[in-house]
């Protein structure tokens, strides 16, 4: 297939000879206004796609059709300068830039002006990017950032470190994949996931929806989301502590720094701490005391508040990188090491009703690592990315107490032990990566992407005590998983205005699991066995700017998912294996329309609107099935789904003091079985999927003062609303009493005050100000209102 | 105004129009009744979608659909076995999940007829048996490591935690509440041997019977498994009498058949159940592959402190070598019967095979009449007997479930009420 997917691209590049047309060429040297050469300026002709990168001394070369434009320079840590040039065909126009450096610090909100973030936005994929450096003052983690963004719901059982779910135009889970600079985290355990990592290690946050690049190599069905963190060549420290609400403290210091000969150490250590003892009302287990001494229990008939009691929750990281940047072997080559841990009470089951006060979990992880990239590798125009790395997870769920809790914090002894099942189970779970980006320009207008990523997964189980007959030798059986997803695409630019990509995907699995292969008696067996995937997906993209403010975007992709190990094999004992799975496939479908004028005296006055409407026709759904006979699971092919939705996000700007906007999300899912796997036909075709929220969205107002107090001071106020229509647990066409999710309405406020241009930074954070009851899960009741201060230095300061 | 201002605010307008739209889109249901009638019961159908459990009447079942489109309370879990208790009429709905304990429910009608949630109790401890012993419903569970009154965990001979436990929930069928007790197995009935057991079955004299699978400890060096460990005496039948406090006040003996059983994956399905006339009929389900004896049962007779040397059963006889597995009682002395598939079956094996048992005439006869063939049934829910018939819900390949009424005279059935969900797992009666 690989072969038959490259000879498709050659096809593609031999119909399309990139035709030349006569150009002009601005180029020119950036420095700073000490004469230091600067690379990786970013330069760009305003309103338009042309953009460039300064090399290692400082070059930049731009290829633009005659015309008057303003090129703009901008690099982290200058002022940004913007230049008029007036170019003639054929002719080469030689512009340098000295930048001055800023006062050591960044400006806070950068609100115009092209930047990465729009580049980012401006790809022909359906793509939203979050800017992170907005929210670096407050104390908030990657997935409530990532809620900002539009199609986009986390859903949370809890309070800091609860489980989190991302779901992206309807699809979740296993549908989701989210990446750390381009490496899957699903491998990192759950010591190291979007639900505890602050917001500050990330420049920016990319979300994918339904139409994934070649450079994220996974089976994503729904899209994917790639976290950018952040990479400098300055000296650096951010240090900062927050305390809230229910005794939460979190602190982050960042620090690093580049020295002249290319030398390069970064150290990211962070920790939360919460005691998540915020209040919830549910109803009581009641303990009486019975004559004899013993007890007996009931639940109240009513809801009462309780405070939570057994819900503390810690985690603690540290990533340090070490190598080298700019060297004639390598631009950039880092080694490195993240070591996390986690450690959390469990509160309740996965109904609110049911207390625990001695359960647990605790999750160590160690990830090294390794990123090597060159530019120009061999020939000119050739580079190569390469990361690496392994993770080594250890997660152990403990219940051993002999007790029964109720949400008083009251207990009576349970005479066996587990409040649940007694369990010191450990899981291990092993997992290589390795993915190569191999890109090569072909003249101004063609370049091939070759991606690869390879992924060995490998997990045991153990458990000291298990004895409860849910447990069998299938359990702890290996289990393992091999992939490889290798990706090729071909970008086009067909006219100043018109760029287009294609790209094709191969995904490679083996996965071995055990299975129950009695064939008489009643003693189980078990073996090990393999199953092998090979599937193909592909895809196009395309972008086309109509106006100078007008761009239109259309992307389309054939993604797939493939079973994992539990689909395949079950657990043995309350779920068997379906050995003949076919993989999950989708059509996604996205048309943009992203529309950013600007007018008013010196264009004081911006406006951001970006449509997107999605289309996404969803077959073979791997779903749970569950025998009514004797409870036992399995999996099958059985599902097709259709979704037709709008993701929108509206924006306006008034110079650098006023913002206003929001993102609205609506998606119509409707299950499109006709009949049951049982064959029956269906009782809720074409019913809206069942508990996904389809109908949210978010509003933000914000409101900057510079110079308050002093120079280079900045207020900011800025108001956060989240809305999310209710939806009902199960399909809406059954029951006449159903379970619902209650609509939610929240507001959040924050208050922060920079100085000495964002050196020092105070920020008073509210969070549900308004004390609204909220869930995003049936009965799991999420923190009411918090308070939280979070103190911020920052320092950075360019290598001189 | 100028231009763009303009365009601005209508394009606003039509956003606030679009959302507005999609709001009001909604399919909402009004909740619907069950239309109330003279007849001073009604049955309590628990019918499944895929994802949820949804509880449904019907006045009858012996004809007509019932569906949980539109109909129906939705429960916020899944997996409920329920079961009838008859004065005070109360369904009791059991349920645990793996690894977290489970919501128990209760359910009557009350004073003005309405189906009502009468309480709720909290299951910590999984449960492989359940049945009715005066006031209670009780579940057992065995296989569970027990802790003394401090508090400290029992260990074995070489400091093992031991896994002889068994854990009896006690729960009031009055006011839903639930009390725990506990009792260690090992050498209770032979030494070095520990027991789980299988079935309640009140005597009506202050005592409950349960049928004891004994069996070795679990090798604690083994990753995991069965609580049940290596059984060394297959060839032995053994029923403990306990009282309210779970003081084994007698031990039933006999070696005429294996132990009262049936056994699937984690499961210890009850094969003990009395008839009519308050004698209690053991059945063996010959499991055990080291056993030497048939599939049959045997008899203690109302009042007696022994077996019945005079009763033997050999139903394997009777059925073509075929096992049974699981086993009810229907009315006199007739017995429900679910027989495997294959003469051989394994711990996997299939049961969709259905068949009458006379008790004291010692006669067998496979369900006839509209049943579906064995190869044919997806899926079972728990039987129910009433008025001298069994009522059983059985989903067949592209039907709904479907409620078959069997006589047992006759061991014919005929196709009742068409419940038009994913599965039925159980049937019952509710008196007004």
């Amino acid at each position: 297939m690989k072969t038959v997917l490259l000879s498709t691209l050659l096809a593609v590049l031999s119909i399309f000879p990139s035709f030349a047309q006569e150009k002009a060429t601005i180029s020119g040297v950036v420095k700073s206004s000490e004469g230091e050469i600067i690379p990786d300026a970013y330069l760009f002709i305003d309103k338009t796609n042309f953009n460039a990168i300064s090399d290692a001394k400082g070059n930049y070369e731009l290829k633009v059709p005659a015309g008057k434009y303003l090129l703009v320079c901008t690099v982290l840590g200058f002022e940004r300068e913007v230049a008029q040039v007036d170019v003639e065909a054929g002719t080469t126009l030689i512009y340098d830039f000295t930048l001055t450096e800023k006062d050591q610090v960044l400006d806070e909100v950068e609100i115009t002006g092209k930047s990465i973030i729009q580049e980012v936005k401006e790809s022909p994929y359906n793509v939203v990017a979050i800017d992170t450096k907005k929210l670096e003052n407050s104390s908030k983690d990657l997935s409530q950032a990532l809620e900002r963004s539009s199609g986009v719901r986390i859903r949370r059982s809890g309070g800091q470190g609860s489980r989190t779910s991302v779901m992206l135009n309807g699809f979740t889970g296993r549908h989701v994949k989210i990446f750390m600079d381009g490496l899957p985290m699903q491998s990192y355990g759950s010591a190291f996931q979007i639900n505890n990592i602050p917001v500050n290690l990330a420049e920016r946050i990319e979300v994918y929806k339904g139409v994934v690049p070649i450079e994220l190599g996974a089976d994503a069905l729904g899209g994917a989301i790639n976290i950018i963190t952040k990479k400098s060549a300055n000296t650096y420290l951010d240090a900062s502590y927050s305390y809230g609400s229910f005794n939460t403290h979190k602190t982050n210091i960042n620090f690093g720094s580049t020295s002249k000969s290319g030398f390069t150490f970064n150290v990211n250590a962070f920790q939360n701490y919460s005691d998540n003892n915020y209040d919830v009302k549910t109803q009581l287990l009641e303990f009486t005391e019975n004559a004899d001494g013993s007890y007996s229990s009931r639940y109240s008939n009513e809801e009462q508040w309780f405070e939570r009691f057994h819900d503390t929750y810690h985690n603690e990281t540290v990533i340090a990188k070490v190598g080298f940047v700019k060297k004639p072997w390598a631009d950039r080559f880092l080694i490195g090491a993240t070591l996390a841990q986690e450690e959390s009470d469990i509160q309740n089951a996965n109904i609110m009703q049911i207390a625990y006060g001695g359960r647990a979990t605790e999750s160590h992880s160690v990830i090294p690592s390794l990123e090597y990239y060159k530019s120009d590798l061999f020939i000119k125009n050739l580079s190569l990315a390469v990361s690496a790395n392994y993770s080594r997870v250890k997660q152990t769920n403990i219940d051993t107490m002999a007790r029964q809790y109720n949400w008083a914090g009251d207990y009576r002894p349970k005479g066996s032990r587990g409040e649940g099942d007694y369990s010191m189970g450990e899981f291990r779970n092993n997992t290589g990566m390795f993915t190569a980006n191999l890109k090569y320009k072909i003249g101004e207008k063609q370049q091939i992407v070759v991606n690869n990523l390879w992924s060995t997964f490998e997990r045991k189980n153990s458990d000291p005590v298990a004895n409860d007959q849910n447990s069998s030798d299938a359990d702890f059986m290996k289990r393992s998983n091999t992939k490889n997803v290798l990706g090729i695409s071909y970008d086009y630019q067909l006219t100043d205005k018109w760029n287009a990509s294609l790209f094709g995907k191969n995904y490679h699995v083996v996965t071995t699991g055990p299975m129950d292969t009695t064939t008489v008696g009643n003693t189980p067996y078990y073996q090990q066995q393999n199953r092998r995937y090979s599937v193909n997906g592909f895809g196009l993209v395309t972008n086309y700017r109509l106006k100078n403010d007008l761009l239109l975007k259309m992307s389309f992709e054939r993604s797939v998912r493939l079973p994992t190990s539990t689909e395949l094999f079950g657990d043995e004992v309350l779920e068997t294996g379906t050995t003949d799975l076919e993989a999950e496939n989708s059509r996604n479908v996205n048309f943009n329309v992203t529309y950013a004028p600007s007018w008013g005296v010196a264009q004081k006055q911006s406006l951001y609107i970006d449509a997107g409407f999605i289309y996404r026709d969803t077959e073979d759904y791997i779903r749970r099935d569950v025998s009514q006979s004797n409870g036992l699971a399995s999996y099958v092919n059985h599902g097709k789904v259709q979704n037709v939705g709008v993701d929108l996000e509206v924006r306006y700007f008034y110079k650098r003091s006023f913002a206003i906007g929001g993102t609205f999300t609506y998606q119509n899912m409707r299950d499109k079985v006709g009949n049951d796997q049982n064959g029956r036909p269906s009782l809720h075709y074409n019913d809206r999927m069942r508990n996904v929220p389809y109908l949210f969205g978010n509003g933000e107002m914000s409101y900057m003062k510079n110079n308050l107090f002093g120079k280079g001071d900045k207020l900011t106020v800025t108001y956060f609303l989240n809305y999310v229509h209710a939806f009902y647990r199960d399909w809406p066409s059954l029951g006449s009493k159903k379970i619902e999710i209650p609509e939610q309405l929240s507001h959040d406020m924050s208050v922060n005050y920079s100085m000495k241009r964002g050196k020092y930074n105070i920020t008073l954070e509210a969070n549900n100000f308004t004390d609204t009851i909220l869930y995003d899960n049936y009965s799991l009741q999420k923190p009411g209102r918090s308070f939280s201060v979070k103190l911020r230095y920052f320092f950075s300061k360019s290598r001189s | 105004m100028t231009n763009f201002y303009k365009k601005l605010f209508s394009y606003g307008l039509m956003g606030a129009l679009l959302i507005s739209s999609f709001g009001c889109s909604d399919d909402d249901s009004d909740s619907v009744d069950p239309v109330d009638s003279d007849q001073d019961y009604t049955f309590f159908i628990s019918a499944s979608s895929e994802d949820s459990e949804y509880i449904v009447t019907a006045d009858d079942l012996e004809s007509g659909e019932v569906s949980i489109v539109g109909n129906g309370t939705e429960l916020a879990m899944t997996g409920y076995s329920w079961i009838f208790n008859d004065d005070p009429s109360v369904a009791i709905g059991l349920v645990y999940a793996k690894g977290d304990p489970g919501i128990g429910l209760g359910y009557n009608y009350n004073d003005k007829r309405e189906l009502s949630n009468i309480g709720q109790f909290q299951i910590s401890s999984r449960f492989t048996s359940y049945g009715f012993f005066e006031n209670y419903a009780i579940t057992s569970v065995g296989g569970q490591t027990l802790v003394d009154d401090e508090g400290n965990t029992l260990v074995d001979g070489e400091g093992n935690p031991r896994q002889d436990g068994s854990v009896f929930n006690f729960i009031d069928v009055n006011t839903m509440s639930m009390e725990t007790k506990s009792i260690p197995t090992f050498d209770v009935f032979h030494e070095g041997q520990q027991a789980t057991f299988s079935g309640i079955v009140d005597r009506g004299d202050g005592t409950f019977l349960s049928g004891a699978v004994v069996s070795s400890p679990r090798d604690p060096d083994a990753t995991g498994g069965s609580s049940t460990g290596e059984v060394v005496y297959p060839n032995e039948c053994w029923v403990a009498a306990f009282d309210k406090d779970l003081n084994i006040v007698q031990k039933f003996h006999d070696d005429r058949l294996s132990y009262s059983s049936g056994r699937f994956r984690s499961q210890y399905y009850s094969q003990i159940a009395k008839d009519d006339d308050n004698n209690v009929y053991v059945f063996s389900g010959a499991y055990e592959e080291t056993t030497t004896h048939p599939a049959g049962a045997l008899r203690i007779n109302n009042g007696a402190n022994d077996f019945d040397d005079n009763y033997f059963f050999n139903i394997e006889a009777l059925t073509d070598g075929y096992k049974f597995r699981r086993v009810w009682h229907i009315t006199e002395d007739y017995f429900f019967l679910e027989i495997y598939n294959d003469v051989e079956p394994t711990s996997r094996g299939a049961a969709s095979q259905y068949g009458i048992v006379k008790m004291e005439d010692q006669t067998f006869n496979w369900i006839g009449g509209d049943f579906p063939a064995y190869d044919q049934i997806d899926a079972t829910g728990l039987p129910m007997a009433h008025d001298g018939k069994m009522y059983f819900p059985v989903t067949v390949d592209s039907e709904y479930p479907v409620v078959y009424v069997i006589d047992p005279a006759t061991a014919k059935a005929t196709a009742g009420i068409t419940v038009q969900a994913t599965g039925v797992s159980s049937v019952g009666i509710l008196r007004k």
